[in-house]
């Protein structure tokens, strides 16, 4: 382990890659010496990523994560297009604010699909033997602090997240022997767009308090992207399973 | 006089602690302690730069003689604490009956109490200024679970964690407090248990990623205390190679 924090010349497929956290850990990993794979299904912020990204060897692929059947085939065509993964990081997310009696099937079915049910389908595409490198690699999950507490509205937002760390868990067990890690990232409240669009939803009260309610401020998606790149790096190699929790001391009050 | 500021690393003579240093030490001036000088300087000529660090011999289950021997030394070596790990920590294993109390308290104070002592002391203002800015604490899995034979140690690192949690909300923005939950690693404090070829075939089985390296653990402190952890306050980092969430039988 002596360059832990290293990702030189490893192949890393982002989701969401366009916008947030996802497009600051695609930065980040560049910036450490990753080729990315960016994933979103938009296609201007794609390429306006590319053109942004330090380092060569990036690519990006138009997907859209509902379409679930699709996403281990795209990721072989992608491995063998432009070569194996040394990992995945699904930050591709969508929000939901809405009172539990109007969570009818078809009004959550997009926010399982690709908070949740996307994830599944990249670490059954990651695990293909011609998608990853055969000495393992490191599947990051974006969750939320939503998935460790409640808030009224939340219903579909946190069950989606929540299931992401049962997820990581029982996977993690299940590919550790191929030295494949999974675990997740946990973030508070992050300047993002999604964040605004949520917050448009509330009054100045409600806003302060969200603030105050973390000790260190709201969150910047770099400090995300930083947690995530620590458990993509050789630095975690020991861990598996389980939950870094980035959040400005939000869960801890 | 300008003060120097150092990260302190309790049980650096040893295991984990001594790691850590060895992590950490590219980085600045430390704060090395732990109860024998001979190894604590074994530890400090194999740091980086280590003309650099600084000793801090003392026991720390002596909870009372913490104070006056730490504030001396930080005042004639003109010190400050920016960055506060402890790694301290001793391991007795043996059912409740058996314990005395001067075991219980042994265990309580060297994992436990020792840390609330120090991070008082560093947050005063006439002992360090402002300078602390970052705490870990090295935890274990054992704060989250039950073993046998394992009641008080599972207290002490229970009520270091939850300490964890309330310093890093009250000391907010200014100190990021987090702590580090390792499972089994092979140290000299837990050999013992590896000794027992039972206990190591079961160790193998139970662990998806196979015992952990002490640089396992110290790249996840160095984590938490750099600038990268900078929105990362009051968590439990679980590094463990999956072992707390394997119930595979």
């Amino acid at each position: 382990m002596s360059q832990p924090f290293d990702l030189a010349g490893r192949r890393i497929l982002v989701t969401g890659a366009a916008a947030g956290i996802g497009r600051a850990t695609c930065q980040r990993v560049a910036s450490m010496g990753a080729h990315v794979l960016a994933v979103d299904r938009d296609e201007a912020g794609l390429a306006a990523l590319l053109g942004q990204l330090p380092g060569t060897g990036h690519a990006s692929r138009m997907m859209d994560l509902r379409e679930l059947e699709e996403i281990p085939a795209a990721m072989i065509a992608c491995a063998e297009e432009g070569g194996r993964l040394a990992g995945v990081v699904h930050a591709a997310g969508i929000s939901s604010v809405a009172p539990t009696r109007l969570l009818a099937p078809r009004h959550y079915r997009d926010v399982l699909a690709i908070n949740t049910e996307a994830a599944l389908a990249l670490v059954r595409g990651f695990q293909n033997r011609k998608v990853c490198e055969e000495s393992g690699g490191s599947v990051v999950l974006i969750a939320s602090v939503m998935a460790l507490v409640g808030s009224v509205g939340g219903t579909a937002y946190s069950m989606s997240k929540a299931a992401l760390m049962g997820l990581a868990r029982s996977a993690a067990l299940e590919y550790a022997p191929r030295g494949i890690r999974i675990n997740c990232v946990a973030p508070g409240f992050v300047k993002t767009q999604m964040y605004e669009k949520v917050a448009a939803s509330w009054d100045a009260v409600q806003r302060e308090q969200i603030e105050r309610a973390h000790p260190l401020g709201l969150g910047d998606p770099d400090d995300v992207a930083n947690s995530v790149a620590f458990l993509l790096a050789d630095a975690s190699r020991w861990i598996t399973g389980s939950t870094l929790v980035c959040d400005g001391g939000y869960t801890a009050s | 006089m300008t003060p120097e500021l150092c990260t302190l690393v309790t049980g650096a003579s040893s295991g984990i602690g001594r790691e850590t240093a060895l992590r950490l030490s590219q980085h600045g001036p430390l704060l090395l302690h732990g109860r024998d000088v001979a190894r604590l300087e074994e530890t400090r000529v194999r740091c980086q730069h280590p003309e650099r660090h600084h000793l801090w011999p003392h026991d720390l289950a002596d909870l009372a003689g913490i104070e006056r021997s730490l504030v001396q030394l930080l005042a004639a070596q003109g010190l400050q604490v920016a960055r506060f790990v402890h790694c301290a920590g001793v391991l007795q294993v043996g059912p409740l009956r058996l314990l005395d109390r001067g075991a219980i308290e042994r265990t309580m104070n060297v994992n436990f109490l020792s840390a609330v002592e120090i991070t008082r002391l560093l947050v005063r203002k006439k002992i360090n200024e402002k300078a602390l800015n970052g705490v870990v604490f090295v935890s274990s899995t054992a704060s989250q679970f039950g073993a046998k034979g394992f009641g008080i140690y599972c207290a002490s690192k229970s009520a270091l964690d939850g300490y964890m949690r309330a310093l890093a909300v009250e000391l907010a923005p200014a100190v990021r407090v987090n702590a580090v939950l390792p499972g089994a690693v092979r140290t000299a404090m837990t050999e013992h248990m590896f000794e027992d070829a039972d206990v190591l075939e079961r160790m193998q089985r139970d662990y998806p990623l196979g015992v952990g390296e002490q640089a396992d653990i110290a790249a996840a402190v160095n984590f938490l205390l750099s600038d990268e952890a900078r929105w990362v306050t009051g968590q439990q980092l679980v590094v463990d190679g999956g072992r707390t969430v394997n119930i595979t039988g």
